[in-house]
């Protein structure tokens, strides 16, 4: 590690990432564990094949808003319709401004009709904060962010459910895809909702910080094996999951991310929902989308999309798909650039040719 | 860490094996092991010329894509087309099935450490 390393934040389980040999590196201000001694490949084809991964993010941050008018709250400042939510319930949901692009995607937890919990990205974890603070003017919520004293423990992966299930309170089968529930693990309250980020079965287990080494060796104890940002970001990509950063940031609205589906423009007013639907109304200059190489090749972010011979996007997010034994990539595009044959992806001054993919690229395995 | 005392070695982590005119070229253990998982190598056409230090092949790990020099002029006379299919040779066996290519000497050579000079150059 760098000296600059010094001033990164150390999660509550960054002594066990040392202890197995983990590369450590910064990420959103963290001292983060990118990969341990097996290396990202095999922890990516444990989670993909079968096994169980745990990863470490709890840098993640969690913001707790309670109060009578919670729900009106959360209306206003996220893009999802929250009403829709029973308690117990997830959704996958986002942070706009006023122009309608991204200051985060966030998921949404309802406990109950006057209390939420929201995790947010590390990186835009204060400015999240003091946008939601700026905006409850006139509203009866509390908001607190509850991050530094809460460790975020994802396991994931087809085993997931055996590896957890011997270490909780309740049977895990209650706890339907994007559901919660309070969980006792290892005689503490947990909080453990069936979501990911890698398109596999698995969980999310939310912990006071302080029990969070002893629940990580508990995990590794029933066969879970410790996986970092590197296998992480192979896993969703292959989902085409958005990535704050590379697909979305604060110069695009859900319209060119085609994240439509989270922003309910009919739910009534929020933050950023006229610039939405204005350029909705006025259409896009660019769209996500998904590429595979048919030439030989890994696909790079910032690499250039080329549409017969000329530039006419770049790429977000690229890797070589152990999956698909191919290169793809996540990238924006100008909108008639989809309907041209010749695409191809910039990689060192050479064309390598490249179609258009469905997403998910690799088949989403999570229980619905 | 393994560093062979059979061959010569660079400041940019490669290997070099020299037999009379004929230099074989890879990266290092510690080259490898710093790249993580290859999941890609690029070798450089049959007949290319190079020159000492120029940026001939390109070996691409999850997270990182870095070039690989050559560490002698020439002519790229032969490559490793087994990495096309198992680049994860390179961090299996890095001085054995894991070279990349062969190239006949003409002339210049960029500055060759032995072993001893190199596991020094490692470890400051």
């Amino acid at each position: 590690m760098n000296p600059a390393s010094e001033h990164l934040i150390r999660t509550p389980l960054y002594e066990r990432h040392v202890a197995l040999n983990a590369r450590i590196v910064p990420f959103a201000g963290h001292a983060m564990p990118v990969q341990y001694a097996s290396g990202a490949l095999r922890e990516y084809q444990i989670v993909r094949g079968g096994g169980a991964g745990i990863f470490d993010i709890s840098h993640m941050g969690q913001i707790r808003v309670s109060g009578p008018e919670a729900m009106a709250f959360l209306q206003h400042v996220t893009t999802n319709d929250v009403s829709r939510l029973a308690d117990g319930q997830v959704h996958y949901s986002a942070l706009l401004n006023e122009q309608g692009t991204f200051i985060d995607d966030i998921t949404t937890y309802r406990l109950h009709e006057h209390e939420f919990y929201l995790c947010v990205n590390a990186a835009n974890r204060g400015r999240d904060a003091r946008h939601l603070l700026q905006h409850a003017a006139g509203f009866d919520v509390r908001i607190t962010d509850e991050s530094e004293d809460t460790a975020l423990i994802a396991l994931q992966g087809a085993a997931s459910q055996d590896v957890l299930q011997p270490l909780a309170d309740i049977d895990l089968d209650a706890i339907a895809y994007y559901r919660f529930a309070p969980v006792g693990l290892l005689g503490r309250q947990t909080l453990i909702s069936r979501t990911g980020y890698t398109g596999e079965d698995g969980f999310e287990i939310y912990m006071p910080a302080d029990i969070a080494p002893a629940v990580w060796d508990a995990l590794l104890e029933q066969g879970a094996h410790p996986a970092g940002l590197a296998a992480r970001d192979m896993l969703r990509t292959e989902m085409g999951y958005a990535l704050y950063g590379h697909e979305i940031d604060d110069t695009v609205t859900p319209v060119e991310a085609g994240l439509m589906w989270i922003t309910k423009l009919d739910k009534g007013h929020f933050i950023g929902r006229e610039a939405v639907l204005a350029r909705k109304q006025e259409g896009a200059k660019k769209r996500l989308i998904a590429l595979e190489l048919v030439d030989r090749g890994i696909p790079r972010e910032r690499y250039p999309v080329l549409a017969d011979g000329q530039p006419v996007g770049e790429v977000t997010s690229g890797m070589f798909s152990p999956s698909l034994q191919r290169g793809i990539a996540l990238a924006y595009v100008q909108p008639a650039a989809m309907d041209s044959g010749g695409l191809a992806i910039e990689i060192r001054g050479r064309a390598a040719a490249a179609r258009l993919a469905r997403l998910p690229f690799v088949p989403s395995r999570v229980r619905k | 860490m393994t560093i062979p005392e059979h061959l010569l070695y660079t400041k940019e982590h490669e290997w070099v094996r020299i037999e009379d005119d004929i230099a074989t070229i890879g990266i290092t253990d510690h080259a490898q092991e710093a790249l993580g998982d290859i999941v890609f190598v690029e070798l450089p056409a049959k007949g290319r010329k190079v020159q000492a230090g120029e940026a001939f092949a390109v070996v691409e790990s999850v997270k990182a894509v870095s070039d690989v020099y050559a560490p002698v002029a020439g002519e790229v006379v032969e490559t490793n087309e087994l990495l096309e299919s198992e680049p994860e040779k390179i961090n299996t066996d890095p001085y054995g099935e894991g070279w990349i290519a062969r190239v006949r000497m003409s002339g210049d050579k960029v500055e060759l450490l032995d072993e001893a000079t190199y596991t020094t150059y490692l470890e400051e």
